[in-house]
C-alpha cells in the first residue's frame, strides 16, 4: 500500500512532536545546559522540519492518498499479512503456556498447508521434522530456554 | 610474524573450519533463493553466533555473506531473477550469455571474479586498516563524534533514492536509539513505564524484523507462484573462463579496488559497488555498445566489486568501531558481547584476532570455487524448493532467533513491530539502511557529544578546535549541503512532474 507524501509527512511530524513532548521533562546535567533531553529534542525538531517538507511536497502532488501498486490481489495480501501477524502473536502468547514443540508444530502445519496447498500429512510431517531440528539446534546445542510447556510433565 | 602464527593456530582448528563450511552452505542456500539476501542470512545467523567464540562467530558471518552474494548470481543467470540486489546489475548479461549457449562461462566468471574480488578486498583491508588505525589512535571523543556523524551523513548520500526520505529514515533510527536508560545521566527515556525497554531496543530483533519479516510480508502473498523450474543444464562451468579473465584483467582489478573503497563508505553495500563498477566498466570499455547483450566485460567488473565491498566494509568497522553496513554492524555487536571493542587499539591488543579475521576472509573466498562449482551443479534442486515451504520455516526460525538473543518474548514483539515498519518503509520508498545505521551509531554520536561537552564545560567551539576535528566537521557540513541541495532539486522535479 503506497501512501501520498502528505500522509507519511504528517506521520513524521506527529512522531517529532511526540519525541519532543516526551523529552521536555528530562533534566540537564548539573551545571550544564545539556542533558538527556538534548538529543531527543534536536531529533524531534528535525523530524518536524523534514516531515513538514515532505507534507508540502505531498500537497503539491496529485497522487492519490492511498494506492495499491502490487501485482498480487489486495485480498490475498491482507490474508497473508493477517496469517503472519496471527502466527507471531500466537507464538508469543501460547509458547509460555503450551510449550514450543506443540505450538511450533501446529503453526508450521497450518502455514505449510495454507501456503503450499499440498496434503495435510505432508504439511504435518514437515512441521514435526522442522520443529525437531530447531529444538535440537536451539534448545539442546545452543541452550536457548525453549519452553516445553505441557510436555514438561510428559518428558520429566 | 608471531601474531600471524598465532592467527593460523586460531583459524586452522576443526571447529572453525567446520563452521566456515557450514556457514558457506547456509549462505549458498540463502543467496540462491530469490528474495533472500545476504543481510537476511546474517540476521538469521546471529542468534547462533551469539553462542560462539569471537572468531568462529565472525568466520560464520564472513563465509555466509561471501557465499550468499555469489549464490545470488545463480537464479540471475538461470532464471533472469537476481538472488540478491548485488547481482541485479548484471543479471541480464549473464542470462543472455546463457541464451547464447555460454551459461557455464557466465557462472564460472561470476564465481572466479567474486573470489578474485574478495581476495583483492582482503589485501586492501590488510594494507589500509593498520595505516588508518595508526592515524586514528590520536582521535578523541570530538573526532569520534564528527566521524560517526559523517558516517550517518554518507549513508544518506549513498543509499540512493529519495534523500528527504533518507534523512527522515535516519532521524527515526536516531529516535529509536534513544529509547532506554541514558548512559550519562541514567534517566529513562521513552520507556513508557516498560521494564523491558529500560535496556533499550535490542538490535537483533530490529534486524530480523526489518530484513526478514518485512521481506516475508512482501514475498509470502505471491509464494504460490514462486516455484521455479530450471530448464538450462550447465555444462563445463569453468571452460573458457581463464582466457576472458586475462583479457579483462584490469576490469577485475578495478572492480576489486573500487568495490573495497565503496564498501568502506557507511551505507554503501555490495549492490551500490556492483552498480558503480558496472557503469565505470561500460564508460571505459572499447565496446560499450555490447553491454546488455550478453557481454562478459561488465559482469566481470561488477562480480569482482560486489564481493570486494564486503571486505571494504570492515575497514571503518575494525578501525573506528563504526559499521559500514548492516552486516558489519552485527559483527561489531557480536565482538562487543564478547568483550572486544573494535577501534584502533584492537590492532595492537587483539593483533592475532585481527590477522585471524583476515585469514578467514581468504579461506572463505577460496572456498567460493569448490562450493560455487557444487552450487552450479545443484542449482536446479535449490531453485526448485517451493517458497510455500521455505517461507513458513523462515518465519518460525525468525521467531526463535529473535527470542534467543535475550531469551525474552518482548523481543519477538519488537521483531513484529519492525517487520511491519520495514514493510511500510519499503512500500513508500524510505531506505532502511540509514535507519539501521542510525540505531547503531546514535548512542556513539550522543555519548561522544556528551563526553566532549562535559570536558569543554559546555563550550561548543571545543568541537572544532583540533585540526582533524575541524576537517571532519567541514566534510560533514559539505555532505549535508549536498543532501539539502539534492533534496531541494528532487522536490522541484517531483512537483514539476506532478503538475504536468
Amino acid at each position: 500500500m503506497r501512501s501520498n507524501d502528505k500522509i507519511t509527512g504528517l506521520v513524521t511530524v506527529t512522531f517529532g512532536v511526540l519525541v519532543i513532548t516526551n523529552s521536555r521533562g528530562l533534566a540537564n546535567l548539573p551545571q550544564q545546559d545539556y542533558g538527556a533531553g538534548t538529543f531527543p529534542i534536536v531529533i524531534g525538531g528535525l523530524l518536524i522540519a523534514f516531515g513538514g517538507l515532505l507534507t508540502l511536497r505531498g500537497l503539491s502532488s496529485s497522487a492519490p492518498l492511498m494506492v495499491w501498486v502490487n501485482d498480487v490481489p489486495i485480498k490475498r495480501f491482507y490474508l497473508t499479512l493477517l496469517a503472519i501477524i496471527a502466527a507471531i502473536v500466537a507464538y508469543i502468547l501460547l509458547v509460555p503456556v503450551v510449550g514450543f514443540p506443540i505450538v511450533s508444530t501446529v503453526l508450521l502445519s497450518l502455514l505449510l498447508y495454507g501456503f503450499y496447498r499440498q496434503n495435510w500429512m505432508l504439511a504435518a510431517g514437515t512441521a514435526v521434522a522442522s520443529t525437531a531440528v530447531i529444538w535440537v539446534v536451539f534448545g539442546r546445542l545452543l541452550q536457548v530456554p525453549l519452553e516445553l510447556g505441557i510436555l514438561e510433565k510428559v518428558v520429566y | 610474524m608471531d601474531s600471524f602464527l598465532a592467527a593460523t593456530t586460531l583459524v586452522f582448528t576443526w571447529d572453525v573450519m567446520l563452521i566456515v563450511i557450514s556457514a558457506s552452505v547456509f549462505g549458498l542456500f540463502m543467496g540462491a533463493i530469490p528474495g533472500l539476501t545476504a543481510t537476511m542470512a546474517t540476521a538469521l545467523l546471529v542468534p547462533v553466533t551469539f553462542f560462539m567464540e569471537p572468531l568462529p562467530a565472525i568466520a560464520a558471518i564472513v563465509s555466509a555473506t561471501a557465499m550468499a552474494i555469489v549464490a545470488g548470481d545463480l537464479p540471475g543467470a538461470l532464471l533472469r531473477m537476481p538472488g540478491t540486489p548485488a547481482s541485479a546489475v548484471y543479471t541480464d548479461e549473464a542470462y543472455l550469455m546463457g541464451k547464447q549457449g555460454k551459461i557455464g562461462v557466465a557462472l564460472g566468471l561470476n564465481i572466479v571474479c567474486s573470489m578474485l574480488g574478495g581476495i583483492i578486498g582482503v589485501v586492501c583491508l590488510a594494507m589500509l586498516a593498520p595505516l588508518i588505525a595508526d592515524f586514528a589512535i590520536k582521535f578523541t571523543s570530538d573526532e569520534y563524534f564528527w566521524l560517526a556523524l559523517l558516517g550517518l551523513s554518507c549513508a544518506i548520500l549513498v543509499s540512493g533514492g529519495d534523500r528527504l526520505k533518507g534523512v527522515i529514515s535516519m532521524l527515526a533510527g536516531l529516535a529509536i536509539s534513544m529509547v532506554g536508560m541514558d548512559s550519562v545521566s541514567g534517566q529513562a527515556r521513552f520507556t513508557m513505564g516498560s521494564y523491558d525497554l529500560l535496556a533499550g531496543i535490542s538490535i537483533l530483533p530490529v534486524l530480523i524484523g526489518l530484513f526478514a519479516i518485512s521481506e516475508l510480508i512482501r514475498r509470502m502473498p505471491e509464494s504460490h507462484n514462486l516455484q521455479q523450474e530450471v530448464q538450462t543444464r550447465v555444462k563445463k562451468p569453468f571452460a573458457g573462463v581463464g582466457g576472458l579473465l586475462w583479457k579483462y584483467k584490469f576490469g577485475v582489478a578495478r572492480g576489486g579496488v573500487l568495490g573495497t573503497l565503496i564498501g568502506a563508505l557507511p551505507g554503501a553495500g555490495a549492490d551500490i559497488a556492483s552498480w558503480i563498477s558496472y557503469a565505470i566498466a561500460r564508460k571505459f570499455s572499447r565496446s560499450p555498445e555490447k553491454f546488455g547483450t550478453g557481454h562478459p566485460e561488465g559482469l566481470i567488473s561488477a562480480s569482482s566489486a560486489n564481493n570486494a565491498s564486503l571486505s571494504g566494509a570492515y575497514i571503518p568497522a575494525l578501525v573506528f568501531g563504526i559499521p559500514g553496513d548492516a552486516i558489519t554492524a552485527i559483527i561489531i555487536g557480536v565482538l562487543m558481547t564478547k568483550g572486544i571493542t573494535p577501534g584502533p587499539d584492537v590492532f595492537v591488543s587483539e593483533a592475532p584476532l585481527v590477522n585471524a579475521i583476515l585469514l578467514v576472509f581468504i579461506i572463505a573466498n577460496l572456498l567460493l570455487l569448490p562450493l560455487g562449482f557444487l552450487a552450479i551443479k545443484g542449482a536446479r534442486h535449490i531453485l526448485s524448493i517451493p517458497s510455500g515451504v521455505l517461507f513458513p520455516l523462515i518465519l518460525i526460525f525468525c521467531m526463535v532467533g529473535a527470542f534467543a538473543a535475550n531469551n525474552t518474548m518482548f523481543d519477538v514483539w519488537i521483531m513484529l513491530a519492525f517487520g511491519l515498519l520495514g514493510y511500510v518503509m519499503a512500500e513508500n520508498d524510505f531506505p532502511v539502511g540509514p535507519l539501521i545505521l542510525a540505531v547503531i551509531l546514535g548512542p556513539i554520536i550522543e555519548s561522544n557529544f556528551m563526553r566532549s561537552i562535559i570536558k569543554a564545560n559546555g563550550d561548543l567551539t571545543a568541537f572544532v578546535d583540533r585540526p582533524i576535528a575541524i576537517t571532519l566537521a567541514v566534510a560533514a557540513a559539505l555532505i549535508w549541503g549536498m543532501i539539502v541541495a539534492n533534496g531541494i532539486a528532487s522536490s522541484r522535479t517531483k512537483s514539476r512532474l506532478s503538475f504536468n
